[in-house]
């Protein structure tokens, strides 16, 4: 499924340039790091041996230079990772699609990642970037990764302990959908709670969750739970091939996706564990699999307009 | 003595409750009917529209023209019951159906933008109906489950709700319109 990427000559130059200035940084970060390590430790010798003073001095004589060093080189790195995503990257979108362009610092805003309801979970901390926008035939799409996350707080003896959890690590892809609708429509990930409510609502329809739709693909309700504001226009949008195809684009995944239709437009949450698009600071450029996962990831989401066949512009809205 | 009230509360309750469900299905069941008749109704509305924009270019399409007319009466019809506009709906479907086949042989008429909007208002109309009809059924296969299990059966019995029976699919409704085989074919 992964397209191959093949390093043109021009790119070949760029990472060939972007190794010497890996390895410049690579052997800083081992210098600025190597003086703030050995600086410490030498502080704590001194200090045994000859006095406090006379041990913040010696420490401070190698850590100030460390710092600065890699204070230094901070700059050189960000300007090494702008230029792999612009120049190294840039080519391998273009190689699938001459349309693709990457925004690095751009991102799905979270106001955006909020109204496509695919999680109901409030969010205290949000980043996103590299976004990728492109076209297939009349159908618009992008995709960026997103690290939504919430926090809990325990009391513990010390104070109070805050723990992070993710809400979404991966990418979130989205595309103008080819079909008119007015509601919500919401594809979850079905997990106990979501089943409980299921149950309730087919079997003790006063007390169930109302918004829940039932629908006939047992491989596709083994996965997900589906909650509409429009039970017919559920059906409209995730008609019988639809249903196999959001299976089979789910089977491909690592984790079971979650999708939302809204504002005529469709939303696909994959959870990942990479963060895709960063150039490698402590291993090679050199290397021919270098692109390989960022291609897969890439094809993988391209393909998304051909495997649910959103080009198909039969309906009125073209 | 508190214990035997509270138990028969708590039947009362249960009992109510699986009364208020039965009668909820079956209300949920007319309503998706009617959701399917206004999907129809839709579609039926789009039929003059489209017979005007044809017959000015289809010479030799008259008869189907001319039925698919008459079927559009008679589904419109007073009197008419769901399943026989359920009946008419499927044959006006397989008129216009090779009333499009038959669009190829008229390269204005494909070209006319007017029909070329009614085209895709009717495919959409087709999916809308296949909607609406998997709705229904779902509604049925619902109510049904609640009619013939225990202890909805016994409650069922007494207000004399019988099982329904859900619509017949279509097999080209279980699959995508495509476009290629609708006008194209």
């Amino acid at each position: 499924m992964a397209a191959n990427f093949v390093i043109s000559p021009t790119v070949q130059i760029v990472l060939d340039e972007l190794e010497i200035q890996r390895k410049k940084i690579v052997s800083a970060n081992y210098k600025g790091w190597g003086l703030i390590l050995g600086g410490i430790l030498l502080a704590f010798l001194v200090t045994n041996f000859g006095g406090l003073i006379a041990g913040l001095l010696v420490g401070a004589a190698a850590v100030i230079p460390g710092g600065v060093m890699l204070y230094k080189i901070s700059d050189d790195t960000a300007q090494y990772k702008s230029r792999f995503k612009q120049e190294v990257v840039g080519a391998a979108l273009s190689s699938v699609d001459q349309s693709l362009t990457l925004e690095p610092k751009n991102g799905i805003s979270e106001s955006e990642f909020v109204s496509s309801q695919l999680f109901t979970t409030g969010i205290d901390r949000y980043h996103t970037e590299d976004l990728i926008c492109g076209k297939v035939d009349k159908t618009t799409f992008y995709f960026a990764e997103v690290h939504a996350e919430y926090k809990t707080e325990t009391r513990t003896k010390n104070g109070t302990q805050t723990t992070w959890h993710d809400i979404l690590k991966g990418i979130v892809f989205t595309a103008d959908f080819n079909k008119n609708f007015n509601g919500v429509t919401v594809v979850r990930p079905k997990d106990f709670g979501s089943s409980i409510g299921a149950w309730f609502s087919k079997n003790i329809f006063s007390v169930g969750d109302k918004n829940i739709v039932e629908l006939e693909n047992d491989g596709f309700n083994k996965n997900f739970v589906t909650y509409s504001t429009d039970q017919v226009e559920a059906r409209y949008i995730l008609t019988p091939a639809m249903m196999e195809r959001i299976n089979d684009l789910n089977q491909r995944s690592a984790y079971t996706v979650s999708l939302s239709f809204i504002n005529s437009s469709m939303y696909i949450a994959f959870p990942l564990d990479k963060n895709y698009f960063e150039a490698p600071v402590f291993k090679t450029l050199l290397k021919p699999d270098l692109l390989d996962d960022d291609m897969a990831v890439l094809t993988f989401m391209y393909d998304i307009v051909h495997e649910l066949d959103l080009n198909t512009r039969i309906w009125s809205k073209q | 003595m508190i214990i035997v009230a509270v138990i028969a509360v708590l039947v009362l309750i249960i009992g109510i409750g699986i009364y208020n469900s039965l009668i909820s299905k079956k209300n949920q069941v007319a309503n998706a009917f009617s959701a399917i008749d206004v999907m129809l109704k839709k579609r039926f509305d789009l039929l003059p529209n489209l017979v005007e924009t044809v017959k000015q270019y289809m010479q030799y399409e008259g008869d189907t023209l001319t039925k698919i007319t008459e079927l559009r009466g008679k589904a419109l019809g007073t009197n008419v019951s769901e399943s026989d506009k359920l009946a008419l709906d499927q044959q006006i479907g397989s008129a216009v159906k090779g009333l499009m086949v038959s669009v190829e042989n008229y390269p204005d008429l494909k070209a006319n933008t007017n029909f070329l909007n009614l085209q895709s208002t009717w495919t959409e109309s087709e999916e809308q109906i296949a909607a609406a009809r998997r709705n229904y059924n779902s509604t049925v296969t619902t109510y049904n489950n609640a009619v013939m299990m225990f202890p909805g059966n016994m409650f069922a019995g007494m207000l004399g709700y019988q099982p329904m029976q859900v619509l017949e699919t279509a097999a080209e409704e279980r699959k995508n319109v495509s476009a290629k085989e609708l006008f194209n074919s």
